[in-house]
């Protein structure tokens, strides 16, 4: 019989390396029609981090996000940074992107002021103009600034920044200390459907509620929820490298190494937790890791909840839930008197 | 936040753009690939143009994925470039006695072989440089690399690795991370003790808690070894130029840190050394640090070519990093009603046959270990040990997934001995904004108990206990 | 060596191989359609679909030589001069796509169902595109994207375009 079953899970997890110093350096270069160009050494694999840097620029600038290119990746070209890794591209890298910006714009504020005639402190970067504060009508667009700075001035409007998440080193004894800079929280519930004759699990439905702070772009957030869950699932129900005896792996292949395809995923509901964090980029924190950290537990909860049976080993395939259940009827029978 | 529709419109179809389809060839004249690419660029709004943040930005890179035309490692050629393939251990300990690659070298169409001994700094790694480019002299997992062949095609470099024989001496070998802790274990890095890294975070008095709990409760979790499955296999192609500079291309998450870890593996200045990371297909975590470079990059330069070597899906799983298995026992005392008091945390990981990120998984892991909750008295601790199997190293999520599905597991096991619905019981513990986390830092931006309760709306939790 | 000739995104392409030589082989390291990607080499990831006569096929599993005679479309030739596939299009504007390196086995196993089944459910989806692994995006975005995409093809506006692929697959 198919029985149903729902368990929860949350975690918190942090953002950048443990202690120790994970900095990034950024370049913002503001180009002559009020384009924008960044330089960085993180390397997009695969999340979206170059369009959300690119979206801190752009707001940190008053530009839209198709105005910026974004350079990654280069020894020799882009400036140090730690990398895609530790969920800390948005948060550190974005930070060390929007002070560049910040110190691109000052060029272009202090450039801008005799031109308005207002004092730099007066203006602010909008809709790609760079506009007195509370009199919008009374501005220059930012590509006649940027040129002005450069051919008049012959101050180019390009910033560079670093940024590092502040920490305080962990005592060795007793591990008290600050290791990492800000924490994001995140819950999933899963609904399973357990076979108790055969051990098989369908997940039907996981809805996750995660906070990243402000999301920088929703759609990549909730790609990044989507993709983390289904590695979830796959180290809850299906993946496991398995090695002989002698410590060779016997399934080193796609054909016996079992992920997660299309048909095995549910259907996902992605919630955002409305939250802001003032030490990250427009109050920005990150998501990638943390996608997947609950879905195990949710899972496994939920099948403890369809049949009634603990699994504390992981995969939980179907073999080890129907040896389980077995177990527990075994142990019910048992306890009925004769 | 704008939300989108999420079906495509009238409207987000422009009018006339209509399609053809490319393989209708039979009725159209012949197509050739587009030669300018459609230009749809997103022009924002005017209001909207200055919210660059939080909007449903399109990726610009999206639109050469779907044309085929992102250019990842494998997709990039240079003239005269040499294929390389190594050849694995396939025992999963023992000491290179010998090396023959006379076979391999008299092969027509091989440029360059190549061996440890050759590697002028063969170790590297982000904590310890524990790890070889090629084995030499001891093998400490089957998937160690123990020679790499350069040639010009790349079944040529495959025949030719066939080739190489290698006379191994067996040495011991230790698979279970708690056997390998033992003072009499086989030491596969000697003299150095198996056990390579530890942690302790330790906050209040946990004997004193359990002591004032109303019931104990105590758990055993243990979880398996995973691969990260990138779809694109690590891949990399080193060049010199004539002035003894070399670049490098490769699928590095990390290029800063590869870069170190190159120009110090081949003994070169920094500046000599140019590390491009090309758009990643797929990371993971699996991708943060240096495999195969040092190696081609020496072929190149026996070979005087480009060399390009692309893992197969095999070297993949035995010689990439991997995720930690962790063997994990949680013992939490509790108040009738449900509060925790006391909770201690000891945690085994293996640490397979070199460190990698392990240092890092573990740090992290006994800082989660006790969950986002509000507990006085906490005692984790954390072990990493070396095996004889695949590395472990940086998997998406460090060592969290593995814990949470242990402190998650035991956490609905106390609410259901206690007969407290699964949500209420979390909400009576998590963390609040200001909480004191167990390392005692004052926590901000908090908001599980938002997420608790969005989640269990959104899903359409009913109470029961 | 075996000769073979291919039609390939519409063009005659012939080549002179190896009998071993995959078709895999024959497009990217011969013709330079390196938009094909390996990523297994033995049938179980699809990272290297493409459609041959219609069907979608792993080209590392199909020999050159099979494919001799035989209309092939690669994701090169699924946009069409200026305009993009509505496929291609759904899946940059929902962002179904991560790291990519799935994407044009992917859109070419939901072509070749589209082709098939104007109204597919999610679940002939899920199951049409079964064996293109994806391990970035869960595929929540890449199914929806499908159906999007299916919408787009339905409606009444595209007709010219439908008449033009029903004449294409007389």
């Amino acid at each position: 019989m198919k029985r149903r079953g729902r368990g929860i899970a949350c975690m918190w997890y942090p953002i950048g390396f443990t202690v120790d110093a994970n900095p990034s350096a950024a370049v913002v270069k503001v180009n002559e029609d009020g384009t924008a160009t960044v330089l960085t050494g993180t390397v997009e694999t695969g999340q979206g981090s170059l369009t959300v840097l690119g979206q801190i620029a752009a707001e940190a600038l008053g530009i839209a996000a198709d105005d910026v290119h974004v350079v990654s990746a280069d020894t020799d070209v882009t400036p140090m940074d730690t990398g895609a890794i530790a969920s800390r591209t948005t948060y550190v890298t974005g930070n060390a992107i929007r002070l560049a910006a910040e110190n691109a714009k000052a060029i272009l504020f202090e450039t801008a002021g005799p031109m308005l005639q207002v004092m730099p402190s007066q203006l602010e970067a909008r809709d790609r103009k760079i506009q007195v504060k509370g009199f919008p009508q009374r501005s220059v667009s930012i590509g006649e600034v940027a040129k002005r700075a450069q051919v008049g001035l012959g101050r180019p409007p390009i910033g560079s920044a670093s940024w590092n998440p502040p920490t305080v080193a962990m005592d060795p004894e007793t591990g008290q200390g600050k290791p990492f800079s800000t924490y994001v929280y995140a819950t999933q519930i899963a609904e399973v459907e357990v076979d108790d004759e055969t051990g098989e699990v369908d997940v039907l439905r996981i809805v996750a509620s995660h906070d990243c702070g402000t999301p920088i772009n929703p759609m990549l957030v909730e790609g990044q929820v989507e993709g983390g869950i289904s590695m979830g699932i796959g180290f809850a129900l299906q993946e496991e490298m398995l090695f002989n005896a002698q410590g060779c792996q016997i399934n080193p292949n796609l054909t016996n190494y079992i992920m997660p395809t299309s048909l095995d995923m549910p259907e996902i509901v992605v919630d955002i937790v409305e939250n802001y964090d003032p030490t990250g980029p427009f109050g920005a924190k990150g998501v990638g890791e943390p996608s997947l950290v609950p879905t195990a537990a949710a899972i496994l909860n939920a099948i403890h909840d369809a049949v009634g049976v603990r699994i504390t080993s992981l995969p939980a395939t179907s073999e080890k839930i129907l040896t389980a259940i077995k177990a527990k009827r075994a142990g019910e029978r048992k306890q009925v008197p004769a | 936040m704008t939300d989108e529709p999420k079906t495509l419109t009238r409207e987000r179809i422009a009018v006339g753009d209509m399609w053809r389809y490319a393989d209708d060839a039979r009725s159209l004249p012949a197509a050739v690939p587009p030669k300018t690419l459609p230009s749809e660029p997103l022009v924002p709004q005017p209001g909207q143009q200055t919210l660059a943040v939080g909007q449903r930005v399109t990726r610009p890179d999206s639109r050469n994925h779907g044309l085929g035309r992102t250019k990842y490692i494998d997709d990039l050629a240079f003239p005269g470039m040499l294929f390389a393939k190594f050849k694995r251990a396939g025992i999963a300990s023992a000491r290179i006695m010998r090396i023959d690659t006379s076979a391999a070298e008299a092969m027509p169409g091989v440029m360059a072989v190549l061996t440890g001994n050759e590697i002028p700094v063969n170790s590297f790694g982000p904590t310890f440089q524990d790890q070889p480019v090629l084995a030499d002299p001891i093998v400490r997992h089957a998937g160690d690399g123990v020679a790499a062949v350069a040639a010009v095609t790349e079944q040529i470099a495959a025949e030719a690795v066939e080739k190489i024989t290698v006379d191994y001496e067996p040495l011991p070998a230790v698979f279970d991370p708690l056997e390998a802790m033992r003072d009499d274990a086989y030491k596969i890095h000697a003299p150095n003790s198996n056990i390579y890294a530890s942690k302790v975070v330790r906050r209040g008095d946990v004997d004193k808690g359990f002591a004032q709990s109303d019931q104990i409760f105590e758990g055993r979790f243990t979880t398996q070894m995973v691969e990260h499955v990138p779809l694109e296999p690590h891949a990399a192609i080193a060049e010199w130029d004539a002035n003894g500079r070399l670049t490098v291309w490769a699928t590095i998450g990390r290029i800063t840190l590869a870069r170190a870890d190159l120009a110090r593996t081949l003994k070169l200045p920094m500046n000599r050394v140019r590390l491009i990371g090309t758009f990643v297909g797929g990371n993971f975590g699996g991708k943060n640090e240096i495999s195969q470079e040092p190696a081609l990059a020496l072929l190149s330069k026996k070979a005087g070519r480009p060399v390009k070597g692309v893992f197969t899906r095999n070297d993949e799983f035995i010689s990439s990093t991997t995720r930690h298995p962790f063997i994990m026992e949680y013992k939490t005392g509790v108040t009738k009603d449900g509060r925790i008091l006391a909770r201690s945390v000891r945690l085994i990981l293996d640490g397979g046959a070199y460190c990698s990120w392990s240092a890092t998984t573990l740090g992290k892991a006994c800082i989660l270990a006790s969950g986002p909750y509000k507990i006085d008295n906490v005692h984790s601790e954390a072990h990493v040990i070396y095996t004889n199997k695949t590395m472990t190293g940086a998997m998406r999520g460090f060592g969290a997934p593995q814990v949470c599905f242990a402190y998650e597991s035991h956490m609905d096991d106390i609410a259901k001995a206690l007969g407290i619905d699964p949500l209420e019981i979390r909400l009576r513990n998590v963390f609040d904004e200001g909480t004191s986390s167990p390392t005692g830092q004052v926590l901000h931006s908090v908001v599980v108990r938002e997420s608790l309760r969005n989640a269990a709306d959104r899903f359409g939790w009913e109470t029961r206990s | 060596m075996t000769d073979v000739t291919i039609t390939v995104n519409g063009s005659v392409r012939s080549a002179s191989v190896p009998p071993e030589t995959t078709l895999l082989k024959l497009l990217r390291d011969v013709f330079q359609l390196t938009g094909t990607k390996l990523g297994c080499d033995v049938g179980d990831c699809g990272a290297c679909t493409v459609l041959v006569d219609g069907m979608a096929v792993n080209a590392c599993l199909m020999l050159a030589a099979q494919a001799d005679g035989r209309q092939v479309l690669t994701i090169e030739g699924l946009a069409m001069k200026d305009r993009l596939h509505p496929l291609q299009k759904v899946f940059e504007e929902s962002g179904a796509l991560q790291c990519g390196f799935c994407g044009p086995g992917m859109l070419l196993s939901a072509k070749a169902l589209l082709d098939d089944n104007p109204d597919p459910s999610s679940h002939d989806i899920r199951d049409a595109l079964a064996g293109n692994l994806c391990r970035c995006t869960g595929y929540s975005k890449i199914v929806e994207a499908v159906q999007d995409a299916a919408r787009a093809m339905r409606d009444p506006r595209t007709e010219d375009t439908r008449q033009l692929e029903m004449h294409g697959h007389d």
